[in-house]
């Protein structure tokens, strides 16, 4: 290894010169679109403070006068405390069944040949391909049959469903790039295939099953059409239907729409930063194993 | 090992016993209705969800028959606005109304009737005849489905097209406020030599300009009989003369840069804010503009606004000085509704918009198809003159709320085609095809 | 060793859970849906057989190949603008660097935010009077090119797909840096003894571990261009005069909006049936590369 090091910098230290160079003005580009995207975040968050009048006077600016009642008027008026507790428990409880049931499947899919396969790889293929709006009547009328509706099943089916595609798809690809040797070599062990995926496979497979939370948190935290038609106590509502609340198709409350949105979406970036660092996790601990 | 069999196992009952289970319980929901001693079950929706002073009132009003009604088990929700339609319409195809519920005037009520999903309130009203004695002329036309049978009452009054001025612009330019459209015209001119929109328009959901613009003035050109006749599809057309003139009047606002530039790709509430901030001399809105700028604006911003109406046309048919509107959305009253329920649901009805609701409706900045006097301390100035003049004058027919659903989306986006450049014929002939669709049987 | 019959039952149960859920929730609906397409329905009230008439009646309408267009238009940009994007992103962040956490965490957050909020912000920086857009070419001395770009047909189905990749660049990015951990540590030490950097090694020892992870975002990437939806409600509503309608705002207003539920339910099943085909193509295209 140093070997190869020094004759690489042997030959081109006017090269690496050109590289620093390239490589400080790459950083900068990437900063500057890090800037770009981050600015809505912190639009939203000084919006969020601003009086309506305020906030058409001066879209950009800060706030002329600190408005902190507008997020406390909004958990009031959204009764966004239950709201988020109900939001915390559907999404939750559907994030950790997606989880199970796509990574099993995903390996399954992966790793043995049987017959119907491409059967049902290709079902959840079809199921990437459906605009939900289209399935909301049968739904309805299935889960009204089945005495679902106005549950919190009601919600944490359906959006497990409507996930599975994707999150199958990820593991199924992830999988495939594990080498076959791990297995080969507990097989040898004499461990059967739940030992097997319990011991081996699921272990090195957090940053995948990070990507699919994430993916999945998301969704469920900002779904409004199934929140909307498949709940009707109001003890069991989701968070975005707290959000529209300041909207009536002729005019919207912006500073009570903000308030709601800047609570509501700080969870989801508390998630995003915790599941990141578990995606990157795994690359160590992986690189210690190897 | 085994404990990830296990978990397997139990993933896969746990499925199967969640698809499956829970079909017991769907029989708990029976009528209410059928014990003596037992609360009555009555549930309402509405869209009142928001924060503004006319959701408010009414929601105190349904907790006010809540209270007095200790037999009934109130269940009372309400639905983001966004999100209504969607709701209700899903449920309507599951035959699964709640007993009480809001409807908006117009094809979506007429849609719900004819497919017998609503029963009429008519006795609501006869039981209260002082009441039913104060609504408008018109209040009940679109809900009277059948000869003398009325399906609803409404909560609201949706006057749509009112002329808002800026006067100290108008002054300061020396301009004189439109009373002909000749006039009007002129004034477009004058603004846009200064450099200020004349204006304001905000048509990015299409309905805008022909809830706002259009039915008035078409109606000063065709008169109203004309419409009836042409939604009717009896003995008028909207590919005659007539209504080809109406267009042209608006064509030739557009022709003559009346509205700002890309007016199709901001909303109401931006076009509302434009005009308060003085960049435009004129808007023509309706009156959820008093709404919304009671919210968002200042008594300061307000009080160089004056409000008027749209100039007549010269040789046009229709009648001069009126302001196109009619009734809002109002409670119905579902057909599987039965028996004591039946009862208190009606009574609910009177409730939330008999004579003392429709009062605190109009005092919150909101006009009601209602005779009552409001008291001027209550409401902002900009209501207080939109109240009288509303009041004071006769009311046109919307578009939207006699074309059929499919119709009312053809001309709602043919104006935007000719604010675009699009040919007046061509959106006429679609107008006509789709409304001719529709009233086929 | 496992015998045959044991790996039966461990197929059977680990993938039965999520199929069984899977079919009644999402399958059982989708051809139910579909059924309807055959009626002349309000979405409530009595339905009407009537054949294949809604789908005749859309094969004539000219919003219909418009909103098909429109979609295209979004697949193409997406799959051009956002799978390339996110990988080089992913290659050049993959370290553990507060500088790359950062950066990757900046590029996800556009997702975590409601469309609404990405449409009002864009919304403004496309205003016509107030805009950002327009502001900054009239400083680069441009006036001529500055327009109202969401009412202006010629160029508004550009001027929204900006926004839709701006915004879903971050899961992609997230997908490849997790597919990026299987390589292992000898795998990158290897192409460095071999010499191979840059362009080559990304080339030869990068895309082919991870090409499953690559063609599964494409059809990510197709599947959901095809339902795009939110952004252009926000942004436009389909408009002006239908100019940006995609397949899905055309299904969502014949069904809620002109009470078309079976008309609604054959666009919706079209959806399904362009969004097939094009992810058939996409298999037989990328299959021949990687062979």
């Amino acid at each position: 290894m140093n070997a190869t090091i020094t004759a690489a910098s042997r030959s081109g230290t006017g090269k690496r010169a050109v590289f620093k160079g390239l490589a400080g003005f790459g950083k900068l580009i990437l900063l500057a679109y890090a800037v770009v995207t981050l600015y809505p975040l912190y639009w939203l968050f000084t919006s969020a403070f601003k009086t309506n009048q305020d906030f058409f006077a001066n879209p950009y600016g800060l706030p002329k006068q600190w408005m902190a009642q507008n997020l406390v008027r909004a958990w009031d008026l959204g009764n966004m405390g239950r709201a988020m507790l109900n939001s915390a428990v559907v999404t939750v409880s559907a994030v950790i069944l997606t989880i199970l049931l796509s990574v099993l499947a995903g390996y399954v899919l992966s790793r043995f040949s049987f017959p119907l396969k491409k059967v049902v790889v290709v079902l959840f293929t079809v199921g990437l391909l459906i605009p939900i709006h289209s399935t909301l009547v049968p739904l309805f009328i299935m889960m009204k049959n089945m005495g679902l509706l106005d549950t919190y099943g009601a919600l944490i089916l359906p959006y497990t469903a409507f996930e599975l595609p994707i999150a199958v798809f990820l593991s199924m690809a992830y999988m495939s790039s594990i080498p076959k040797e791990i297995e080969e070599a507990a097989m040898i062990d004499g461990s059967g295939w739940w030992g097997i995926f319990g011991r081996m496979i699921l272990p090195l497979c957090t940053p995948i099953v990070a990507t699919i939370s994430i993916l999945a948190f998301l969704r469920f935290w900002n779904d409004f059409s199934f929140a909307l038609v498949f709940i009707n106590t109001q003890a069991l509502k989701t968070l975005p239907l707290s959000l529209s609340l300041f909207s009536d198709g002729f005019g919207t409350d912006y500073s009570l729409t903000m308030g709601a949105m800047a609570i509501a979406v700080l969870p989801t970036i508390v998630i995003y930063l915790i599941l990141q660092e578990k995606i990157m996790k795994g690359m160590v601990a992986g690189s210690t194993k190897g | 090992m085994k404990k990830t069999r296990k978990l397997g196992i139990v993933l896969l009952l746990m499925t199967m016993l969640l698809a499956a289970c829970g079909s017991g319980e769907s029989g708990k929901q029976a009528e209410g209705s059928a014990g003596g001693q037992e609360k009555v079950k009555l549930t309402i929706w509405h869209n009142f969800a928001g924060d503004d002073l006319r959701a408010k009132s009414v929601r105190s009003f349904i907790e006010q028959f809540a209270k007095d009604h200790p037999e009934v088990e109130l269940d009372a929700q309400a639905i983001p606005p966004d999100g209504y339609r969607q709701r209700l319409s899903t449920v309507a195809a599951a035959n699964e109304m709640p007993d009480v519920f809001f409807v908006y005037a117009g094809s979506q009520s007429s849609e719900l009737y004819q497919a017998k999903l609503l029963q009429p309130i008519t006795e609501v009203l006869d039981a209260h005849s002082d009441w039913k004695d104060k609504f408008l002329p018109g209040a009940f036309e679109p809900y009277e489905f059948e000869q003398g049978q009325i399906y609803s009452a409404p909560l609201g009054m949706s006057a749509t097209s009112i002329l808002y001025y800026n006067k100290a612009l108008f002054e300061k330019n020396n301009v004189k406020v439109p009373t002909t459209w000749d006039e009007m015209m002129t004034a477009v001119s004058a603004f846009n030599a200064k450099g200020i929109t004349p204006i304001a328009l905000g048509n990015k959901a299409p309905w805008v300009a022909q809830s706002t613009i259009l039915g008035s003035l078409a109606d000063r050109v065709t008169g109203t009989e004309w419409f009836k006749n042409a939604a009717a599809q009896k003995g008028a057309k909207f590919t005659d003369p007539e209504f080809i003139q109406a267009l042209g009047h608006f064509k030739e606002l557009v022709d003559h840069k009346a509205f700002q530039d890309g007016a199709n790709s901001i909303d109401n509430t931006q076009a509302e804010q434009y005009f308060i901030q003085g960049n435009a001399a004129m808007m023509i809105s309706g009156a959820w503009t008093l709404t919304n700028l009671a919210a968002s604006s200042t008594e300061d911003q307000m009080k160089d606004i004056e409000v008027t109406v749209l100039p007549p046309i010269p040789g046009g048919k229709g009648k001069a000085g009126t302001i196109s509107g009619g009734a809002g959305g109002g409670l119905a009253l579902s057909s599987r509704t039965e028996g004591k329920a039946r009862e208190l649901a009606l009574e609910l009805i009177y409730a939330v918009s008999g004579p003392d609701a429709q009062k605190a409706i109009a005092e919150s900045n909101s006009m009601v198809m209602y005779d009552t006097d409001i008291d001027k301390s209550k409401v902002t100035s900009l209501y207080y003159k939109a109240f009288n003049l509303v009041k004071s004058t006769e009311v046109t027919p919307v578009y939207d709320a006699y074309l059929s659903a499919e119709a009312a989306e053809v001309i709602n986006n043919g104006l935007q085609e000719i604010m675009m450049g699009g040919s007046v014929e061509g959106v006429a002939q679609k107008l006509q095809d789709a409304q001719a669709r529709s009233a086929a049987p | 060793m496992p015998t045959a019959m044991r790996s039966k039952g461990f197929i059977a149960l680990a993938l039965l859970p999520a199929l069984l859920l899977f079919l009644i929730f999402v399958i059982i609906p989708v051809f139910w849906s579909a059924y309807y397409g055959f009626f002349s329905w309000k979405g409530f009230g009595d339905a009407k057989f009537i054949g294949l008439d809604n789908y005749k009646e859309m094969f004539r309408d000219p919003i219909f190949w418009r909103a098909l267009r429109n979609n295209l238009i979004l697949v193409v940009s997406s799959i051009v603008g956002q799978v390339p994007v996110a990988l080089v992103l992913a290659i050049v962040l993959f370290k553990n660097s507060l500088f790359s956490r950062f950066v990757r965490s900046a590029v996800f957050m556009p997702m975590v935010l409601s469309t609404v909020v990405v449409g009002l912000i864009w919304g403004y920086i496309y205003h016509p009077q107030f805009g950002v857009a327009n502001h900054v070419l009239d400083l680069l001395g441009l006036h001529s090119w500055t327009r109202a770009w969401l009412s202006d047909p010629k160029v508004n189905m550009l001027a929204i797909s900006i926004p839709i990749n701006w915004a879903n660049i971050g899961p992609y990015l997230v997908i490849f840096v997790a597919a990026l951990q299987n390589i292992s540590p000898e795998i990158h030490d290897a192409a460095k003894i071999d010499g191979s950097a840059g362009w080559n090694k990304l080339i030869h020892v990068t895309l082919p571990i991870i090409w499953g992870t690559v063609v599964v975002t494409i059809v990510l990437c197709i599947s959901g261009s095809l339902k795009a939806f939110d952004h252009v409600i926000v942004m436009t509503g389909g408009g002006p005069a239908r100019s940006t309608e995609l397949l899905a705002t055309y299904m969502y207003n014949s069904t809620f909006s002109v009470y078309r539920y079976g008309y609604g339910s054959a666009v919706s099943t079209m959806i399904m049936i362009v969004s097939a085909v094009l992810i058939a193509l996409n298999y037989l295209a990328t299959r021949r590369k990687s062979s």
